[in-house]
């Protein structure tokens, strides 16, 4: 018996036929992706987890509704995971507002799920600071493919370094980022 | 795992270069609470039912789960499309009911429908649609997929050997299972094709028996539709992600074995896929894409009766 294929296309293939242990997988996969944009725009763990759950959930019962001939399923997970979001964050909003009456509150613009969703001026600004306190040695590859949307390639020819290298150092760049944003929050 | 930094992967609504990082630094670390598949794998078997990956039932079980993917998104306006032979997708979903009830009933696993009366699969979709006319779409899709759970779960428990007839073909119930697979991809895929749905292929580990079985099956197409293969022998080499080669004999007495190198008087090379669909009846004989080695009136022959089972 041949092992089940893990790449995106066959994940959907297995789901599609029941298989319930590739969806164990997708979850593995996309996890971070999916609960990131949850936690982003609801602000709420204890939601964003509710809406992961029903993100995967909804690929489970309706797979169908991906395609993979028209883009990525990471792509398509995070579609439904902003929606959910959004739609979330507005429904609280508009709790809100009959709870305590429009004049008491006024509800704060939320994102649209087809408008382009920016990180608020002082959450970016944090971010930019923390970019600005890496080492040179991780700084340099990530201004260049955030900032300058260089992809790794191009990355590794303007450093001179090899792709590997590149790639390994973004990732400890993203660690770090993570570790000196979750201190700025203690 | 292979990531793209910095490109945000076309998601939509995020083209902001720092929007991107923040997402990124928090994908790089974010990690899932304890128990947190085991919950969303408890809640997704509420919504759909799962299949066992492995087994002899495993190729049917699946193809019964990728129906009932398909009618998780059907709109009100998709069940009463017509999809083939004239049926509603209600009653096409009727129909399966109708064939795996016969079946059901031969293995002795719970009947959906109204009582069970002729082992004859024309009479029973008639009754069986007759049947679904007076329920809601939802509830048709309901008792077919209970009734194929309880084939799954029923034939798991016997010698996949057992010879059954349900509709008066006598297999063995393994083989019965790879035909109710084979018949339910088919109108799983007539029903994609009119709602405009993507379909994916069974996976490789299902379509091999399956291709199998429709090897072992060229004899009786053959014999059914009046056509002497005598003592002579085809290679079919079906390619593709399932396929494989075996040496068919043409004389029902003796069955189709994984090609050793025997000789035979012609050779078919095809598209797994296409193969089992032309044993299914969807595809043109006449016009079948494949690669013919040696007597080619033979090749024919067998490409020409090879629809010779296929069915409503």
């Amino acid at each position: 018996m041949e092992t089940p294929g893990t790449d995106d296309r066959s994940l959907h293939q297995r789901v599609v036929g029941g298989d319930e242990s590739a969806l164990g997988e997708v979850h593995s996969r996309h996890y971070p992706l999916v609960l990131s944009l949850a936690l982003r725009v609801t602000r709420d763990r204890v939601v964003a987890e509710d809406i992961v759950q029903e993100v995967f959930v909804t690929f489970w019962e309706r797979p169908l509704a991906f395609d993979p001939d028209r883009g990525s399923l990471r792509s398509w997970l995070a579609t439904i995971a902003h929606r959910r979001a959004v739609d979330h964050v507005r429904s609280e909003q508009r709790h809100r507002v009959s709870v305590l009456g429009p004049r008491l509150t006024e509800p704060e613009p939320s994102p649209s799920p087809l408008e382009d969703w920016v990180l608020a001026a002082d959450e970016a600004a944090r971010v930019r600071r923390a970019v600005a306190r890496l080492p040179g040695g991780l700084r340099e590859p990530i201004e260049l493919a955030y900032y300058r949307g260089r992809t790794y390639r191009q990355t590794a020819e303007d450093l001179g370094l090899p792709e590997g290298t590149v790639k390994s150092r973004i990732r400890m760049g993203l660690r770090r980022l993570a570790d000196e944003l979750a201190e700025e929050e203690v | 795992m292979e990531r793209h930094y910095g490109h945000g992967d076309e998601i939509p609504g995020i083209s902001d270069p720092l929007t991107r990082l923040s997402l990124d630094v928090l994908a790089e670390t974010a990690t899932p609470p304890p128990g947190a598949v085991d919950l969303l794998l408890s809640a997704a078997r509420s919504a759909r039912r799962p299949a066992p990956p492995a087994g002899f039932t495993a190729p049917f079980a699946a193809r019964v789960a990728a129906m009932d993917a398909l009618l998780a998104s059907a709109t009100r306006a998709d069940w009463s499309q017509k999809i083939v032979e004239g049926w509603t997708l209600q009653e096409l979903v009727a129909h399966l009911a109708a064939t795996d009830s016969l079946v059901a009933d031969a293995i002795e696993a719970p009947v959906a429908g109204p009582p069970l009366t002729e082992n004859d699969v024309p009479r029973r979709t008639a009754d069986m649609i007759a049947y679904a006319g007076g329920r809601t779409p939802q509830e048709t899709r309901a008792e077919w997929r209970a009734q194929a759970e309880a084939i799954r779960a029923r034939a798991a428990e016997m010698d996949p050997g057992t010879p059954i007839a349900p509709g008066g073909m006598s297999f063995a119930l393994a083989d019965h299972l790879l035909a109710r697979m084979l018949e339910t991809w088919i109108h799983t895929t007539d029903a994609a094709a009119v709602m405009r749905v993507s379909l994916p292929l069974p996976v490789a580990a299902h379509v091999h028996p399956t291709a199998d079985f429709c090897a072992r099956l060229v004899p009786w197409t053959m014999l059914l539709s009046g056509v002497d293969g005598g003592a002579r022998a085809v290679r079919l080499t079906l390619t593709g992600p399932g396929g494989g080669a075996w040496h068919v004999p043409l004389d029902v007495q003796v069955v189709a074995r994984p090609d050793d190198g025997a000789l035979a008087e012609t050779e078919i090379v095809c598209d797994v896929v296409d193969f089992c669909f032309l044993l299914g009846g969807r595809r043109v004989p006449e016009e079948f894409p494949a690669t013919i080695i040696g007597d080619a009136g033979l090749a024919l022959d067998v490409l020409r009766c090879a629809p010779a089972l296929s069915g409503p």
